[in-house]
């Protein structure tokens, strides 16, 4: 299957935003990550098994390019706590939780994100980001654990 | 409120600026190359030297050269256009039919600025191996005059290393089934560091 750029777009540059951002933790940055991913995804003339293949292809492009980002750019914008403290949320627990996830080191947010926004198993993580599966489960636990002593009653011990 | 809920809600606040994209039917990919910086200036060294008192021709607000490039591991004479980043390279092959690549892209400077790549880095892109999966099955690697076949290389997660030789440069090659390659002339790249 081989959506248009746009079609693409439409359906999952929103994803590709958070994953970014969950790198990143900038908006401006973030927002430069789905260009690039999408312009890859324009000039790249691959063909997709089905729509889960093409997410996980651009969430994989997006979190290379902002990882890229992190450590290569100079950057001159907004700390992300000021970054958060500007976004819409819901409700308080919703800016405390991200506040705390983006204290989380960045290749323990990756694996957070991949599992708790997109509800990848450990499994497809470890294929996504091309690590072991050992390896993603160590990172998640140790997140787990972080975000327990950060949130306190606010994350449940309900995973195992 | 479930761990994974809760996550959602908070995350799902983000969302991606508004963007519109065309498709440009006459546009051709670029090349699956990672071009690491370090790699890009030091070959530009290289290439400078080679293409002096190469034909050189100015045309409508670009670039137009009379190159010689490695195709297939064979060395051909090709025209290469440049304008604003991108470029069109021309060239036959044996059989007089003609060949059409276009790519382009941009960089960040020292202060995150993008620009558009330059003619020296262009050039030092065309002289980067490249992987390619023939019709028949076969995965080959061309770099110079060199044609080697990789197909059986890759091990189980899909990775295949390749050394490079050529006089006294030797390049160090990532090839991932079919999900891009990287070439350092340093250090195997990592397969995390590209798509």
């Amino acid at each position: 299957m081989r959506l248009t750029t746009e079609e693409a777009y439409r359906a999952h540059a929103d994803a590709v935003f958070a994953a970014a951002f969950s790198v990143c933790r900038s908006r401006a940055d973030a927002d430069d990550v789905v260009q690039d991913t999408f312009l890859r995804y324009l000039t790249k003339p691959k063909e997709f098994e089905s729509a889960a293949h093409l997410k996980a292809w651009l969430l994989r492009v997006a979190i290379n390019r902002a990882t890229d980002l992190t450590r290569s750019r100079w950057r001159d914008h907004l700390s992300w706590e000021e970054e958060i403290a500007a976004l819409p949320f819901e409700a308080p627990e919703d800016q405390r939780l991200m506040d705390a996830v983006l204290q989380l080191k960045e290749q323990d947010r990756i694996v957070v994100h991949l599992y708790y926004f997109e509800g990848y198993s450990v499994k497809e993580i470890a294929q996504l980001i091309q690590r072991r599966e050992g390896t993603v489960k160590s990172r998640l636990s140790r997140a787990r654990a972080a975000l327990k002593t950060m949130l306190k009653e606010e994350w449940n011990d309900d995973e195992p | 409120m479930t761990n994974h809920e809760r996550y959602q809600r908070a995350f799902s606040t983000l969302h991606a600026s508004e963007a519109h994209w065309t498709e440009e039917p006459n546009m051709k990919p670029a090349r699956k190359r990672y071009m690491p910086k370090a790699l890009a200036i030091c070959a530009v060294v290289a290439l400078v030297i080679a293409l002096a008192g190469i034909a050189y021709a100015s045309n409508v607000g670009g670039i137009q050269r009379t190159v010689q490039l490695w195709f297939h591991g064979d060395q051909t004479d090709a025209v290469l256009d440049i304008q604003d980043g991108s470029y069109t390279v021309s060239y036959k092959d044996e059989n007089g039919e003609t060949h059409q690549q276009s790519g382009g892209g941009v960089a960040f400077d020292m202060f995150g600025r993008e620009r558009p790549v330059t003619e020296e880095e262009i050039l030092a892109h065309l002289d980067m191996p490249e992987v390619e999966y023939e019709d028949d099955g076969r995965i080959m690697v061309y770099y110079h005059n060199q044609s080697i076949d990789i197909t059986d290389k890759f091990d189980d997660d899909g990775i295949c290393y390749v050394q490079l030789k050529d006089g006294e440069k030797t390049l160090y090659l990532t090839v991932k089934y079919q999900n891009g390659y990287s070439v350092s002339e340093t250090r195997f790249p990592s397969p995390w560091e590209f798509n």
